[in-house]
């Protein structure tokens, strides 16, 4: 199937309409919050909260019986905030540090989740199959109002962010700023926490409670290596987020076998590659090129300064000298000489060398800088 | 109880106490999350490995998926080492890409391959005793029972070989580097044990309660507990507990057993929470109290000890002038007059002499800030504890 065939199936499918734009919705809110716990070092955040969800899943199913969407997702809120502020009593009222608490609230009510679900398995009511999509999603099971309550949620999210900007901005980068301002830090400090597990549970049945922290993580991650501006940061998140969700979809829906939360986790895993390595400020290439450049001009400064020391001596500044005196400099190359030449600094003729005039009057700046330096 | 009731608990104490060692270490470093991370990241090395040997207890599978294990904590470090990204940033990208790729590939050949997410991450305790290990036509037991006793032996090796050094270079890293001992052989070999031990116990308990039986025990004991072998003792026996009251709740509710054990650590660490001597929250809750009526008496005393005019004594006026609401002013009242610092002599209050004789040493502790000058008065006083 080839791209046009496939942009065109999107307009006139429903499932896959309503798939791509749950995703890509998805992608967009996690990716917003996401920026938020990537800067304030919560990142893990999300993982112990998606999978915190899951025991609330499972106990909304116990006590209604009905296998719909939106009471199971209130249920999975309901346990995933718990697990959030019991993470936040441990690491504030014991000496237990918070990965500690991470980790553990993660891997105890996921457990108890699981005992809940084997649990439910053995009950005599054949309505419980499928309760394991929440594992590892299934986007395939998204229907059109899933959607609607997804850009709601995201609307929400969006209006409030606008809305608390300056106190989410100023808690973010200086908390104890934004106390003696007099903000109520702690209901901020709720207040964002709450909308990261909405935002969560939120992506439960399209990812899984197992992958849906690096929805979270991933967008927010590639974002930060663009730009040092919080705003620009949480616009490229959500539009990442949204293009993970898009291609996700896209490479799932072409191919057998492929489940489309894992996709997603992986092309977003791309995109962070992709920001990680040609990032321009921050990437690992540019960082590479400009360390070799600044190498290059650390050498072309040594030989100019070796090729001072010998002008230096001769009352003509231009008196000619062999380039093989050169040869046990550790600056010196072939290609650096013949960028000087090119800067003008140094003429050739044959095998002898001289320094210009411009070329001395740049190496003695040089030079005396240097000593200078080392005084 | 049947025989094969018995080898699961068996097996399933053996994990916990191989899984409560590593554990321990990797809480006191702050390093627990990374037992997640491994234990998710491990699935692209496990299936490679089935498809290699088609064998879930193969060594070389262990072996493979191990690796990946160190491969992921490399990973995070180098990732963390460029500055890009902070560490607990590092760890969420790394190990869900890892675990979706293990994932694809299980997908991608769900037909010819008899493995299953679903067991990969909760793993099947109950089935562990069909799987016997022949060794020239004798039966002698479970397969899980030999890797996870054989990985428990070297793990108790290495401990009882190198416990010095562990203890050095959790507490003290610089100083451990100072000694000679290299932090970095002694980081990379306790992520080594703990890859083992998840991948060997992950076959029986699953991913997710290999995270729960390495954290959560050496959480609890750390609780309780400040001394590291005590600590170690702990962890074993909350874990050990744990996985045979988990057995058998499973056995009632007839559900996952691997569920079951993760629930009864959760509940055995809810309660220490709770309700450990010191560090329980009850506990934390009563001494913060405490301290605070301490603080309220000595604002009292103090304020006493600079006023000698009467009007400024008088009981009603102490009510509104530090502003205290009736209760708290009521107890630190009756604190002061058990302690015999206060006399009443028609609702004015004054010092006594030894109120004011504590009133100055507390003035002078609170300026010198010196130790020696409040030893005594330790006994009566939360306040000046530690």
């Amino acid at each position: 199937m080839d791209i046009t065939e496939y942009i065109k199936l999107v307009f006139t499918d429903y499932t896959l309409r309503t798939i791509t734009m749950g995703t890509a919705i998805l992608g967009a809110v996690t990716g917003m919050l996401g920026s938020f716990a990537v800067l304030r070092k919560q990142s893990l955040l999300g993982d112990a909260i998606s999978h915190a969800a899951l025991p609330g899943i499972a106990i909304a199913f116990l006590i209604t019986g009905t296998k719909d969407t939106n009471v199971l997702l209130l249920g999975a809120l309901i346990s995933g905030l718990l697990g959030t502020f019991w993470i936040r009593g441990i690491i504030s009222k014991t000496h237990l540090k918070s990965d500690t608490a991470l980790g553990l609230i993660l891997s105890l009510f996921f457990g108890f989740g699981m005992l809940l679900l084997t649990f439910i398995q053995k009950q005599p009511n054949a309505n419980q199959a499928g309760l394991d999509k929440y594992l590892f999603g299934q986007a395939a099971t998204l229907v059109e109002s899933d959607v609607w309550l997804m850009a709601i949620v995201t609307g929400i999210c969006l209006f409030v962010l606008l809305l608390f900007w300056k106190e989410f901005k100023i808690l973010l980068f200086d908390a104890d700023y934004t106390k003696t301002l007099g903000f109520n830090t702690n209901f901020i400090d709720v207040l964002i926490t709450s909308f990261i597990v909405l935002a969560i549970v939120l992506g439960l049945q399209t990812v899984g409670v197992v992958l849906m922290s690096a929805m979270l993580l991933a967008p927010a991650a590639a974002a930060r290596q663009w730009t040092d501006s919080l705003g620009i940061m949480v616009f490229l998140a959500a539009v990442f987020g949204a293009f993970s969700g898009v291609f996700g979809t896209a490479i799932s829906a072409t191919q057998n076998n492929l489940s489309t939360g894992p996709v997603i986790v992986i092309v977003a895993g791309v995109f962070v590659l992709v920001s990680f390595v040609f990032s321009p400020s921050r990437g690992l290439l540019f960082k590479q090129i400009r360390f070799i450049k600044n190498r290059r001009d650390l050498q072309l400064h040594n030989t100019l300064a070796f090729m001072f020391r010998i002008a230096e001596t001769h009352e003509n500044i231009s008196h000619p000298h062999a380039i093989k005196i050169l040869n046990n400099f550790q600056g010196f190359t072939k290609g650096t000489l013949q960028k000087l030449v090119r800067k003008n600094y140094v003429k050739l003729d044959g095998s002898m060398w001289s320094l210009t005039e411009e070329g001395f009057k740049i190496a003695s700046n040089l030079y005396n800088q240097q000593s200078d330096n080392n005084e | 109880m049947s025989n094969a009731q018995l080898e699961i608990q068996v097996i399933a104490s053996l994990v916990a106490i191989a899984c409560a060692i590593p554990g321990t270490f990797l809480v006191l470093r702050k390093m627990a999350m990374i037992s997640d991370a491994i234990s998710h990241s491990i699935l692209p090395g496990i299936v490679i490995g089935f498809f290699i040997t088609q064998d879930l207890n193969s060594p070389l599978l262990i072996l493979l998926a191990a690796i990946t294990g160190i491969i992921t904590v490399v990973l995070v470090e180098y990732i963390q080492k460029t500055g890009l990204v902070k560490e607990d940033t590092a760890i969420g990208l790394v190990f869900p890409v890892l675990f979706s790729i293990g994932v694809i590939m299980i997908a991608k050949n769900a037909n010819d391959v008899h493995l299953d997410v679903d067991a990969v991450l909760l793993g099947e305790l109950a089935f562990t005793p069909f799987d016997r290990l022949i060794i020239s036509g004798a039966d002698v037991g479970p397969k899980s029972m030999w890797i996870i006793g054989s990985i428990l032996i070297i793990t108790i090796g290495l401990l009882i070989a190198f416990f010095k050094e562990l203890k050095v270079s959790t507490f003290d890293a610089g100083l451990s580097a100072s000694l000679g001992f290299s932090p970095a052989v002694i980081h990379y070999g306790l992520m080594t044990v703990s890859s083992v031990t998840t991948v060997g116990a992950f076959d029986a308990v699953g991913a997710i309660l290999v995270v729960a039986l390495i954290i959560a025990p050496a959480a609890t004991a750390y609780l309780l507990t400040n001394n590291l072998k005590r600590m170690l003792l702990y962890a074993i026996c909350f874990g050990v507990f744990s996985a045979i009251s988990g057995y058998w709740l499973a056995h009632v509710l007839d559900a996952s057993i691997s569920g079951s054990i993760t629930t009864m650590l959760g509940l055995l660490f809810f309660m220490v929470y709770l309700f450990a001597p010191n560090k329980g929250v009850i506990a934390v809750m009563y001494r913060e109290k405490q301290q605070r009526t301490e603080v309220s008496l000595l604002t009292f005393l103090l304020h006493l000890k600079n006023h000698t005019e009467e009007s400024e004594r008088h009981v009603n006026h102490l009510n509104e002038h530090i502003n205290w609401q009736k209760v708290r002013s009521k107890t630190v009242l009756d604190l002061a007059l058990k302690n015999n610092m206060i006399q009443f002599d028609k609702n004015i209050v004054s010092l006594t002499e030894k109120g004011d004789e504590f009133t100055s040493k507390a003035i002078d502790y609170i300026i010198t800030n010196k130790d020696a000058q409040i030893e005594h008065m330790k006994d009566d006083f939360f306040l000046f504890r530690g």
